[in-house]
């Protein structure tokens, strides 16, 4: 007898629903947040129609790179349970017409981000989608325990490519952006390999708990959030945020680093409690460090520490 | 049979909505399109016809 729950997840025809699903979401408003952060912390004058397009093309660009990636990862989701319920893997949606979707779309936020916003802004962008398909989802993912550490520049990217888009060119000053999520990306990947570890070992992904165990992947972890703590103070050190950015850098960076240490000292080894937690912790820095910056820079309060931007 | 027919309307409702979705999502690259060039332009459209 087919419960509610086998319904819904049966092969169907696909519906709008399915194609959004493609874009993955929850990671588009990560990309849209930060890149909107790289919009609002570039110096001068920033058109807000032009700005709004280049965050459209950030957005759209991310949600490209989701669908190729879901496409390319076809068979890998289709054998983990965090991944079966994806429209590909259901067969709502072919591996073919995902492709088409996710070039067209990658295709489409690249013409328009040339056409109307400037060409360095979709030069990096076209890199971000690039480093993400081929180097991270057919290349690395496949290949080395680093691949969410290597592949991870293509969506730390995102605060570079706002910044371009408002000035042209590119500083340090939006590369400390693009290293904060850069540190990020590790303990927070990491800490979702922990309690999916089993799903990853049956796909045969070589992450990092799958290949050197988890005791290592431990203190992987408190290695990159020990190395995000400082480098999470200095957006607000160099003038790009305020006293309320270093005060979140602080607080949450700690946060992190503690929980972080509480991964290490583990000992449930079947449901990872403290990896779970670290996961949510990891998404609440990123969230707040870069909902700080926005909001300095919108009501003038940043720069109190000096500025070198 | 009831399920084929069912199967056949819920196919056929997905295509109507896709197509819906399409058509709004060209219709607003069109008006981006518009609504950009003319930002670009700056009100000298005026000049390019003299």
């Amino acid at each position: 007898m087919a419960t509610a729950a086998t319904l819904s997840l049966a092969p169907r025809a696909a519906s709008v629903a399915d194609y959004l699903a493609l874009l993955k979401p929850r990671v588009m408003s990560l990309v849209i947040f930060t890149g909107l952060a790289g919009i609002v912390a570039a110096p001068g004058h920033s058109d807000p129609l032009t700005a709004f397009v280049a965050l459209l093309c950030i957005a759209i660009g991310a949600g490209a790179s989701g669908a190729l990636n879901m496409a390319y990862d076809a068979d890998i989701d289709a054998l983990m349970s965090r991944t079966a319920a994806r429209p590909i893997p259901l067969g709502r949606i072919s591996r073919e017409d995902a492709l088409g979707f996710g070039w067209t779309l990658a295709g489409g936020s690249l013409l328009v981000m040339t056409l109307f916003v400037n060409p360095l802004a979709a030069g990096l962008l076209a890199f971000s989608i690039f480093f993400y398909v081929f180097v991270y989802t057919l290349w690395l993912k496949r290949l080395t325990p680093q691949n969410i550490v290597i592949g991870g520049l293509a969506g730390a990217l995102p605060p570079a490519i706002g910044w371009a888009a408002v000035t042209g060119s590119l500083s340090p000053a939006p590369l400390i952006l693009v290293l904060v999520i850069f540190l990020w990306t590790p303990p927070h990947f990491w800490a979702l390999a922990l309690f999916r570890s089993d799903d990853y070992a049956r796909a045969g992904v070589p992450m990092l708990p799958v290949v050197k165990g988890k005791p290592h992947t431990r203190r992987q972890i408190l290695f990159y959030a020990v190395l995000l703590f400082p480098v999470g103070l200095l957006p607000a050190l160099i003038g790009l945020g305020g006293a309320l950015s270093a005060a979140v850098g602080l607080i949450f960076g700690a946060w992190l680093v503690w929980q972080a240490t509480a991964v290490l000292r583990e000992t449930d080894e079947e449901r990872e409690p403290a990896a779970r937690a670290l996961f949510g912790v990891s998404i609440l820095y990123l969230f707040a460090l870069f909902a700080a910056l926005i909001v300095e820079r919108l009501i003038g309060l940043h720069s109190v520490f000096g500025t070198w931007t | 049979m009831a399920d084929d027919d069912d199967a056949a309307i819920q196919f056929e409702r997905a295509r109507r909505m896709r197509n819906i979705a399409i058509a709004l999502a060209l219709g607003g690259l069109v008006a981006l399109f518009f609504v950009m060039t003319m930002a670009h332009l700056k009100g000298h459209v005026v000049e390019l016809f003299q």
